[in-house]
């Protein structure tokens, strides 16, 4: 298994005539934040529940944990189960129970006690910075602040992998940047986290590698810079002109004084038209991102669905 | 084990957090059990205990059994109604009168003067209301020593019969001739003082006078009598003969709306654990999916007992008094045995909290009707009795009952007990298996 610490390979997961997993196969390695990036139904949520046990694959396996753990093996096996945590989309918390209550409910289930789950119940809370809601019940929290005591749940037992499932729906910008900080933190102390998303700024701000699925197959695996260089296609330059210039060949088309061309050199490229003599009274240059990415590889944008 | 205790006081926690829930598990088995009480009792206090509802009967039809008649109805606790002597049985059987007295004939004779046979009053009482014919009987004894004052007030009436009681005594050969020298020496001087006061009466022109005291004479010979048919034991009758309290019936009808009140919302805390996403937590956390459910199990066990045990604690501050507490015990176990099973079957309706709640309680109100929870079995019309047999309430309802007051033996308890293990545990088996295929 190298340096991994989960492996899916070859998975198929038909419900009736759809195909929600298509043959996919990843490694997720230690340490690393690994994205699945795709538009709504593109089998994100499938693959979680076929790396936790809770679907069996029709076929292809799903082998959790490395040398380093005892438990590794099968999700469906009891043991294997602790070196996971997961935070479903759906927010899984009590409502009607506290914000300690949830934590150390799911702590004891996870076999803590004593002092190490009171250490950790503060630890999740400082996390997730509920410990002035601590005692409020997580049915009066906002939905930003349930996200937070989601994820803390997840983490309660000190997972080896972290899954997390579209963790910021519903969430305000505010609690967003908050999981974003959180997440951010926990990659620095190097948790192995497999995120999902259909939003490319997540996947781009927070992954190390991303996973690019689409109907249930994994279309291109790499870093956000592979990925971009290899499918985003070329940059995008646009700029007003002051003057529109003479007997100098534009790389791209001119409306008015406006100029636009694509470029896979833009600076290169616009130094060389200012030492030209053209002068931009303005200028943008787009690089592209994973849209363009995502764009490239199934003819469709990300948010079509 | 410890999980499987974790998950179980989770769900009591959150579901006597749920404040309409706990409401239907407690507060409404509890005002059904008031209600019921009250309706199949009537009250107990008040108005109705102030005046005893009596029924009077006179056979002798004299003077003095309609004056004593008067004298009882002058007591301002007592409300006399004259009947005939059935129609006084029948009212009593029916617990529309508290008691009947019968006044024999020859009642007038001898009432009041107490050197004759006193003259015997029959009573009957209704057996639930012991205790307030212990006051009747003392009132009777204060109208009939009234009725032995107005004797010696009547002093012609008492000369006649002092002089009746001197004929009485030549003709009768049967006395030695000592005693005859006694009586006759005590009629000479009653008669003496007969007309003693009759010449006091004259100066003074007094007519009033006082009660004779009663102590050392027997004034009325006081007779129960049997007011009930004969009644087969195995009757519905003679079963209802049985119950020594109102809430002996109400409270074990009542105990089961809260157990049904349990296993409606334990269906419905999986329903919503699924729908909220938690049930995925439970089932990729490092415990069985057995444990899981049994959590629930047990929980809902706790809960139904806790139930019971509340509403027995109840019933007996109220004056329930089971026959057997150990046999109450066994009751109690198998009703939680069954409607666990009941809880299981009943998540898998829907795949909602709210269809969920919706079959569950359309099921539960069924089982309730034709169990016995709303109106009691023994009420009910033959077709109603023959389809009741397929509901666990009636069984719940019978064994709880044969322990409280049907004074079943352990052997009496197996039918219903074994019907609801029997129940409990398909119900279990069919439940986890449907939660677990999905």
């Amino acid at each position: 298994m190298g340096n991994s610490i989960a492996e899916v390979s070859a998975l198929k997961k038909s419900f009736g005539d759809i195909d929600a997993v298509n043959g996919l196969s990843f490694a997720i390695q230690q340490g690393e934040t690994l994205g699945l990036l795709g538009p709504n139904g593109a089998g994100k949520t499938t693959v979680i529940s076929l790396l936790v046990g809770l679907l069996k694959p029709d076929t292809g396996s799903v082998s959790i944990g490395n040398s380093s753990c005892a438990e590794a093996g099968d999700p469906t096996l009891t043991a294997t189960r602790r070196l996971l945590g997961v935070a479903p989309q759906a927010l899984s918390i009590y409502e009607t129970m506290s914000a300690q209550e949830n934590l150390d409910f799911f702590g004891r289930l996870y076999g803590l006690s004593g002092k190490k789950l009171r250490d950790r119940v503060n630890w999740c809370l400082d996390f997730a910075q509920l410990q002035d809601r601590a005692k409020s019940y997580a049915g009066t929290f906002s939905g930003g602040m349930k996200r937070r005591l989601n994820i803390a749940v997840a983490l309660i037992h000190e997972p080896a992998i972290l899954l997390l499932d579209e963790p910021t729906v519903g969430v305000d910008p505010q609690s967003r940047n908050h999981i974003f900080e959180s997440i951010e933190a926990l990659r620095e102390r190097g948790m192995t986290i497999l995120y999902t998303t259909h939003y490319m700024e997540e996947a781009e701000r927070l992954c190390d590698r991303v996973a690019i699925v689409d109907h249930g197959k994994l279309l291109a695996l790499s870093s956000v810079n592979d990925l971009i260089e290899q499918y985003g296609g070329a940059s995008m330059v646009t700029g007003d002109l002051a003057e529109l210039p003479k007997e100098i060949e534009l790389p791209g088309e001119l409306t008015g004084k406006s100029i636009r061309f694509a470029s896979n050199t833009p600076l290169q490229d616009v130094a060389a038209l200012s030492a030209q003599g053209v002068a931009f009274q303005t200028l943008n240059i787009a690089r592209p991102n994973l849209e363009n990415v995502f764009l490239t590889l199934t003819g469709r944008s990300l948010r079509d669905g | 084990m410890n999980q499987v205790l974790v998950m179980a006081i989770k769900d009591l926690r959150l579901l006597f957090r749920d404040k309409l829930g706990a409401f239907f598990i407690i507060g409404f088995p509890i005002l059904m059990g008031i209600f019921f009480g009250m309706v199949m009792g009537g009250p107990s206090s008040g108005s109705d205990r102030a005046k005893m509802k009596i029924a009077i009967v006179d056979l002798d039809q004299s003077t003095l059994s309609a004056k004593f008649i008067s004298q009882l109805a002058d007591n301002g606790s007592i409300e006399l109604i004259e009947t005939d002597l059935e129609p006084a049985k029948e009212s009593v059987r029916k617990g529309q009168r508290l008691a009947m007295l019968v006044l024999t004939e020859g009642f007038g004779e001898t009432a009041g003067i107490f050197w004759e046979k006193p003259p015997t009053i029959q009573i009957g009482v209704d057996p639930s209301r012991s205790a307030e014919s212990a006051m009747l009987q003392g009132m009777i004894l204060e109208s009939i020593g009234q009725l032995a004052g107005q004797r010696m007030g009547d002093l012609s009436s008492m000369q006649d019969m002092v002089k009746k009681s001197r004929e009485q005594l030549a003709n009768d050969k049967s006395i030695s001739s000592g005693n005859r020298l006694l009586i006759n020496s005590f009629f000479s001087s009653l008669e003496g003082m007969t007309q003693s006061i009759e010449a006091l009466q004259t100066d003074a022109d007094d007519s009033s006078s006082s009660p004779v005291e009663n102590g050392g004479f027997e004034f009325a010979k006081l007779e129960s009598i049997d007011v009930s048919r004969k009644i087969d034991p195995a009757s519905q009758a003679g079963q209802m003969k049985k119950i020594k309290s109102k809430w002996d019936i109400s409270f074990p009808q009542s105990t089961m709306w809260g157990v049904l009140a349990c296993a409606a919302g334990f269906a419905i805390s999986i329903a919503r654990e699924r729908t909220q996403g938690t049930m995925m937590r439970l089932q990729i956390a490092p415990i069985s999916q057995s444990s899981v459910l049994i959590g629930k199990a047990v929980a809902c066990f706790f809960s139904v007992m806790l139930v019971i045990s509340f509403m027995v604690g109840l019933g007996l501050l109220l004056g329930m008094r089971p026959g057997s507490y150990p046999m109450l015990a066994l009751a109690a176990l198998c009703v939680a045995s069954c409607f666990v099973g009941i809880m299981m079957v009943m998540s898998n309706l829907g795949k909602t909290e709210e269809s969920v709640n919706g079959a569950g309680w359309a099921i539960n109100m069924v089982m309730a009707m034709f169990g016995g929870a709303m109106i009691p079995v023994m009420f009910m019309p033959q077709f109603m009795k023959s389809l009741s047999i397929l509901s666990p309430v009636k069984w719940g309802i019978l064994a709880m009952e044969g322990a409280i007051w049907r004074e079943f033996s352990l052997s009496e308890m197996m039918l219903p007990c074994g019907i609801l293990l029997g129940i409990g545990i398909a119900g279990i088996a069919i439940g986890t298996s449907l939660l677990n295929r999905e």
